[in-house]
């Protein structure tokens, strides 16, 4: 089971209300890429993982990302606190407040609401690992495009932060995928499913 | 004189001799890693130099200010890293003995900051009035509390 734990895993202190940020970070909330996608895909994926390195990484790695979604909620709350209406007519969130106030409502920067079509669990460990490096190369674009758009230091700290989150689980999910192949028919690693087969 | 792995850059990994027609490969990581001071590992969002691939330069410089509650997250996230490093590479003893020390550390750190600032989840144990409740939540912006 999962335990409330009264903190973020990386402080949020953002000094500076900045409607327009905040319509641009929302995609890390509940966009394509975003931090929900990646708990949800991972925590799912795990019931059909086979061996225990990658039951453990897939629950570990889902679980970081559960964070990752409160500090995403976290900054977006931060941003768009004590607003005027006029900061919000002149912006690019105008959009986002009709709808949502200033709610934190997963969607992405484009107004596309969250959805399980961003994600798969395909129920073949080779498919599911692939997957999950290309996630993580996503999500780090993400990551990148939201410093090239950010001038904001409090913000710009926390997105680097998370932004280097993507590339160590990168890394892992490449040695999980080893640790994978040295278990499997070494002639044709494609032979069976080890989620079935085994 | 350090061995041939030690040598290696810690920003290259081990590949197979052979590998596997159609299937992707990421260079393992060398065991016993070199690795940051937890407080810096924090603000570079990894332990390892060799995995810290910043974009356009940009890099935290500052560490965050002792706080008992930065002081927690240091902890946690040295933890939270040495296990996904431990979840692929669970013989690497030195991981293993720094993880283990990282633990003794964080439960005393627990136990100090819920005296003094309140309970971290509800299976804390406490005494006297209902503090969960109280500020500061971790999302709120609490820039002269602490936290």
């Amino acid at each position: 089971m999962f335990i409330y734990d009264k903190k973020l895993q990386y402080p949020v202190k953002i000094d500076k209300p900045n409607p327009r940020l905040a319509a641009i970070i929302i995609s890390q909330y509940g966009g394509p890429d975003g931090e929900l996608g990646a708990s949800l895909r991972y925590l799912s994926q795990r019931y059909s993982m086979p061996f225990d390195e990658l039951k453990g990484l897939l629950t570990d790695i889902g679980t970081e990302e559960l964070g990752h979604l409160e500090m995403i909620g976290a900054i977006i709350h931060q941003l768009t606190r004590n607003l005027k209406d006029h900061q919000i007519q002149d912006s690019a969130f105008a959009p986002y407040f009709v709808d949502h106030t200033v709610g934190v409502y997963p969607t992405s920067a484009s107004g596309f609401p969250w959805s399980a079509a961003s994600m798969q669990v395909k129920g073949d460990p080779i498919a599911d690992l692939a997957e999950d490096l290309g996630a993580e190369q996503k999500a780090r674009v993400t990551y990148d495009n939201i410093l090239r758009l950010s001038d904001d230091p409090d913000v710009n700290d926390v997105i680097k932060f998370l932004r280097e989150r993507e590339i160590v689980h990168f890394q892992r999910f490449g040695e999980a995928m080893e640790l994978l192949r040295q278990k499997l028919n070494k002639k044709n690693i494609y032979c069976m499913n080890p989620a079935m087969d085994l | 004189m350090r061995s041939r792995k030690q040598r290696m850059a810690c920003g290259q990994g081990k590949l197979p001799d052979t590998a596997y027609l159609a299937n992707p490969f990421v260079p393992f990581q060398q065991e016993d890693p070199p690795k940051y001071e937890p407080r810096k590992g924090l603000i570079r969002g990894t332990i390892y130099p060799g995995l810290d691939l910043p974009f356009k330069g940009m890099v935290n410089k500052n560490e965050k200010p002792r706080t008992p509650m930065t002081e927690l997250q240091t902890l946690a996230f040295v933890i939270q890293e040495l296990a996904l490093y431990l979840d692929t590479h669970p013989t690497d003893r030195n991981a293993l003995e720094m993880y283990q020390a990282y633990q003794e550390k964080y439960h005393e750190l627990k136990a100090e900051y819920t005296n003094r600032v309140g309970p971290l989840n509800h299976r804390t144990p406490s005494k006297g009035p209902y503090r969960w409740l109280d500020d500061p939540w971790p999302w709120e912006y609490a820039k002269n509390k602490e936290g």
